[in-house]
């Protein structure tokens, strides 16, 4: 286990390293400047090159990736190149409403998609399967932001039960609210997928030997099924689960904005408008890191539910 | 006059009411703008809107112009409470206002504070208005009480660049010098409402300043919001959470927000001026036939119906209206017949295609798709290259569009828009380079020749000649402005009668109050 997360390790830094390296070339190819965006459209041509210059794009190119490099494997990510705020300061002032959102959105997918997966398998073809298959490929193609104004419409506006601005003031009932509503949209979606993996897995093992063999030795049904059933096709399901937490971490953005959440997808869609060189490249190697030890975490969770993958 | 008891027993009945009302009116105020998040929160180095409309709160200016005022006829004194100037003004003296006191304990404001701001805006390292304050040849502090401008040369409007818009606001020496570049972190003004907190993408918190030399405000804080969501914004306004909004442009929002109940909605100056600006150098629009062509294919009317009638009018000038100096000119009319004849004899019976780039932003490229439609008609085809917003904004700066979409105001006197859209230094690629896509220079002696006349009746006669100069050569095809949109609870009473805002959003004084 040890050695394997050494490999890891080591994969995951040489990893970084190419990404930091794509990153930094994708930035600057793209058109467009900082100094357009932080000075506006008032600015002169001299006042430009003065801000160029203070912030070091008026050198060259191999001279800012060698200043960037050095700085980023030593935890120098600088500072915003439009607010003069460190990088690191504004990711992390953020980061734990990303992963608390996040987390939430899994649990709510797992919690709802594997049920209903399971029975969509038990109940196939019939109207239980009809419903949750109609109803998960509702939740596949509806968009989030969409289901994220019908909410707010529903539970804020109609209801009263939650407010529309989803900032935690402090209390637990404040933070509950405040992240219910968020949860729920980005964990349907997260449901939804899970929900129809989880079915082809499970209809996969229900006709497997060793599940007719504990029906007819008089396992009992419940047994059969979440155990020996749903314990051989959870290998695809936390595949899917790994899959999506990184793209959770991505794709959150149109429900932050909507719910007006900050996170980690808002400040790098801001970046990227902007132009803002440092703080894009702090977010890419966030993302990495995070997207590696998603990887690493679910290879883990393979070993744990299913013996037969064995880690070395 | 006798005092009965059953009398002064009503007065203070009367009282205890008064005093338990006022008591019972919020005091708190939150307002949402629609960017994701602050930018640099210093008003020398902020060129977002949203940052502005906050920071004009914090800051004051030397002259300011009144609040709910656009118009430079407005202005009034501020942290200067008068000035003087020599005949051929070029030197200055402005008296500053005792017992000032900066935000933070930071002493009290003098000319001394005064001399530094006017020479930070000027420093192109720390300033996005070096370019306005070029004029200023020196500003020194003869006492703490007197301050003194000179002028490299007389100017249309040296209280217009003092005044409280971008360059003109007034810092405090020692916070500026103390936080350095963290002072874009923890603002430090003299205004009513004192920074005290920011919460990267939510909030940045003021709070009132109780020693104001205007006096206490009678809001004690402001939440200052950062929604990009329109959708949320509203909703949140229709459920009690925000006070006050930034709108959306369109008369669907503006219709929707008035059927709403306690909200009140403002279409406010100033207006954005919509152009096109054609760059008279370049072929096929060197030839004037050409560019009369398009001026005849565009309908004002149809492209104000498009922009919502109730957020947008026709242009009268090729400067926005409620300038200074502005010229109501005869535009050339509607006439596609015409605009065909003018192609044809310029050698394009078939009609001809040209290349432009266009911004992605939902706005700007709404109006190129209706001016794409109406010069289509005309036999001219618009072949659009759409890029995001700060690819447009580099290109466009490049001269690789012969034609540019510009929506645009300026400090609403002649000369700001003339000297940056319309006036030969300000062309693309010259080291002084602005915003002149059009690489006019027909007007270059009456630009000029406006900024050193004293005599104010004869300088619009200068600025309206440049004007119809710029429109006969055509340089730019004006056809619209649009104007700003917010939307707020009919319980707050801004305390002055609201026109505009220079710094686009609602100004929020001493006076400003909750009505229940």
């Amino acid at each position: 286990m040890l050695v394997y997360l050494i490999r890891r390790t080591g994969l995951a830094l040489i990893t970084g390293l190419a990404v930091l390296t794509l990153v930094f070339c994708v930035v600057r190819i793209l058109p467009g400047k900082p100094s357009h965006v932080i000075l506006g459209d008032f600015a002169s041509q001299a006042a430009i090159d003065a801000l160029d210059k203070r912030i070091g794009l008026d050198r060259p190119i191999p001279v800012q990736y060698l200043d960037f490099m050095g700085k980023a494997v030593t935890g120098n990510w600088g500072v915003s190149m439009v607010t003069d705020r460190p990088v690191i300061a504004e990711i992390l002032s953020v980061l734990p409403w990303t992963l608390e959102l996040t987390l939430a959105a899994l649990l709510i997918g797992v919690a709802t998609g594997i049920p209903l997966g399971v029975l969509a398998a038990l109940k196939r073809n019939r109207a239980a399967d009809n419903v949750i298959r109609v109803v998960s490929l509702v939740g596949l193609s509806f968009p989030a932001f969409v289901s994220a104004v019908l909410l707010l419409l529903i539970f804020a506006i109609e209801l009263g039960w939650t407010p529309v601005i989803s900032a935690k003031t402090g209390s637990f009932k404040a933070w509950a609210q405040s992240l219910a509503l968020p949860a729920i949209n980005l964990g349907l979606i997260n449901a939804a997928y899970i929900t129809r993996v989880t079915r082809s897995a499970m209809l996969e093992v229900l006709h497997a030997d060793y599940i007719r063999t504990a029906r007819a030795k008089g396992v009992p049904w419940y047994a059969v099924v979440w155990r020996h059933a749903l314990g051989n096709a959870m290998l695809p399901i936390v595949t899917v689960i790994g899959l999506f937490l990184g793209i959770l971490i991505g794709n959150s953005v149109l429900t932050e904005i909507v719910f007006n959440r900050p996170g980690l997808g808002k400040l790098i869609v801001g970046a990227l408008s902007q132009r803002d060189y440092t703080m894009l490249q702090g977010l890419m190697v966030i993302y990495t890191l995070l997207v590696v030890a998603v990887n690493v975490l679910t290879d883990l969770v393979y070993g744990l539910v299913d013996p037969r993958v064995e880690i070395r | 006059m006798k005092l009965t008891i059953p009398g002064a027993g009503l007065g203070l009945l009367a009282l205890l009411i008064a005093t338990s009302a006022a008591q019972a009116q919020k005091r708190s105020l939150v307002v949402a703008n629609s960017t994701a998040d602050a930018g640099k929160l210093d008003p020398h180095q902020t060129a977002v809107g949203a940052d502005k409309g906050m920071l004009n709160w914090v800051f004051n200016a030397l002259v300011r112009i009144k609040p709910g005022q656009i118009n430079p006829e407005f202005i009034e004194p501020d942290l200067a409470e008068s000035w003087t100037a020599n005949p051929d003004r070029t030197e200055w003296t402005f008296k500053i206002r005792s017992g000032v006191k900066c935000h933070g304990g930071y002493g009290e404001f003098t000319a001394e504070d005064a001399a530094y701001s006017l020479k930070r805006a000027a420093d192109k390292a720390r300033s996005a208005f070096a370019g306005d304050m070029t004029p200023i040849a020196a500003a020194e502090a003869v006492d703490p009480a007197t301050l003194r401008v000179t002028l490299k040369q007389p100017i249309p409007s040296l209280l217009g660049l003092l005044s409280n818009y971008h360059g003109g606001m007034m810092v405090c020496k020692k916070a500026a010098e103390e936080l350095g570049e963290g002072f874009a972190k923890k603002p430090i003004g003299t205004g009513p409402f004192m920074f005290v907190e920011y919460q990267p993408q939510q909030f940045v918190k003021l709070v009132a300043n109780k020693s104001y030399f205007r006096g206490a405000p009678q809001i004690d804080e402001i939440t200052y919001r950062y929604m990009p969501s329109d959708a949320t914004r509203d909703l949140a306004l229709q459920n009690g959470e925000l006070d006050m909004v930034f709108g959306r442009t369109t008369d669907q929002w503006v219709q929707r927000m008035r059927s709403l109940k306690g909200v009140k909605v403002a279409s406010i100056e100033p207006a954005e001026l919509n152009a096109l600006h054609l760059n008279i150098k370049a072929k096929p629009l060197d030839d004037i036939r050409v560019r009369q062509a398009i001026v005849h294919a565009i309908d004002r009317k149809a492209m104000v119906a498009l922009l919502g009638t109730q957020v947008s009018r026709e242009a009268i000038s090729v400067i926005p209206d409620g300038n200074l100096g502005i010229a109501r000119l005869p535009l050339p009319d509607y006439d596609l017949a015409k605009a065909r004849k003018l192609l044809a004899e310029a050698g394009y019976p078939n009609g001809l295609t040209i290349k432009v780039i266009i911004s992605t932003h939902p706005t700007l490229s709404k109006i190129m798709e209706g001016l794409q439609a109406q010069l289509n008609a005309a036999g001219i085809t618009l072949d659009m290259q759409p890029v995001d917003h700060p690819t447009w904004h580099q290109q466009i700066r490049k001269d690789l569009s012969p034609i540019v979409m510009y929506q645009a105001f300026r400090f609403p006197v002649a000369d700001s828009y003339l000297s940056q859209f319309y006036y030969s230094p300000a062309a693309i690629g010259q080291p002084t380079a602005v915003t002149n896509f059009s690489h006019c220079d027909v007007a270059d002696p009456e630009i000029e020749a406006a900024r050193k006349e004293p005599d104010l009746a004869k300088q619009k006669l200068l600025w309206r000649s440049a004007q119809e100069k710029i429109l006969a050569a055509l340089c730019s095809v004006p056809f619209s402005e649009s104007l700003q949109v917010w939307a707020w609870s009919d319980a707050l009473d801004l305390g002055y009668e609201m026109v505009g805002s220079l710094n686009l959003a609602p100004d929020l004084t001493e006076k400003t109050r909750f009505t229940k």
